[in-house]
């Protein structure tokens, strides 16, 4: 198989590796599609490889003894799951699971954490990604505790936003609802609301951004800072 | 298992569930509805404004009105009136 070339590779984290570090890397990215509902990481089993997202968006969602979910952090082209293998550990108690339907590549974490053994400045740069993503979390903490839905529905577009081609989400009801951890008629009522502010258009399985600027005002904060510290350490996002 | 839908009524106007959900019965998608009417309640009260939907028109598939839930059902009878 041939490796991707590097700047084929829309994955934002695989594009910002230096060159060096990229060829360590590349030989063994495994070109996977990625569907809808697709599990990546089961909580509780150990998993033995990481993905890199070209397209498509990812999260890592936790739940409580009854079945309740909240989503903690979101992912896909900007950073790769399984991050936790570089960290110590091939197993989690949090689920990791295909959320919007794209591609990209798997690569054993025994390969991986090999390459970082012989490339420091490969493992920083992963590093960073890690310390982005736990930014995120921190941040979605604070949206979902201290947020009215419609500004946390805001703030969770916009990141899915940053991780789409385009101006088209395809997103239903249900699923925002998973999401946010929030009841659906709460989703229908807060789309209408953000809607009528005229900052996207909501149709049927579809959510169409039409005003970016607005909507991160709306969001009041809890968006921009986990993207900001992207830019700085990594580089372009999307 | 059928398909509900849980519209809005909005001042004369209906806010639309397009999506629909998944329940046993009617009984099930009304306790569904009495949480979501709950969540939209205090939603709103917590941004210091009333709710946009005053009661859930309940649907199935074929669009039939089966139920309608005034959101004031789903709050404790004694919330205004202690005693």
């Amino acid at each position: 198989m041939v490796p991707p070339t590097q700047s084929f590779v829309r994955n934002c984290l695989l594009s910002a590796l230096d060159a060096a570090d990229y060829a360590a890397v590349a030989p063994h990215l495994e070109p996977v599609d990625l569907p809808k509902g697709m599990v990546l990481i089961e909580p509780g089993k150990r998993f033995a490889e990481a993905y890199f997202f070209n397209s498509g968006i990812g999260s890592i969602v936790v739940s409580t003894t009854d079945g309740r979910r909240v989503e903690a952090g979101l992912f896909g082209r900007d950073g790769f799951a399984g991050a936790s293998g570089l960290l110590g550990s091939d197993q989690c108690p949090q689920t990791t699971m295909v959320q919007v339907e794209g591609e990209g590549y798997r690569i054993p974490l025994g390969a991986l954490r090999g390459a970082c053994d012989g490339l420091p400045s490969l493992r920083e740069m992963l590093l960073r990604y890690v310390h982005v993503f736990i930014t995120q979390t921190s941040f979605t903490s604070l949206s979902n505790v201290t947020q009215p839905i419609e500004a946390r529905l805001a703030r969770w577009l916009l990141m899915c936003h940053d991780r789409v081609t385009g101006d088209d989400i395809a997103l239903t009801h249900e699923f925002m609802s998973v999401m946010l951890a929030v009841q659906r008629p709460s989703v229908t009522t807060a789309l209408h609301v953000i809607e009528g502010f005229g900052f996207i258009r909501a149709r049927r399985g579809n959510i169409t951004i039409l005003d970016r600027d607005a909507l991160i005002d709306f969001a009041d904060g809890t968006y921009g800072a986990p993207e900001a510290e992207y830019r700085r350490l990594i580089g372009p996002l999307g | 298992m059928s398909r509900f839908f849980l519209h809005q009524e909005i001042d004369g106007d209906i806010l639309e569930d397009p999506d629909g959900t998944e329940a046993a019965d009617l009984a099930e998608v009304r306790q569904q509805a009495i949480e979501a009417a709950r969540q939209l309640v205090a939603n709103a009260i917590l941004g210091g404004t009333a709710p946009l939907g005053r009661a859930f028109r309940i649907t199935d598939e074929a669009g039939q009105v089966l139920l309608v839930l005034p959101f004031r059902d789903a709050l404790p009878p004694d919330l205004f009136n202690p005693g």
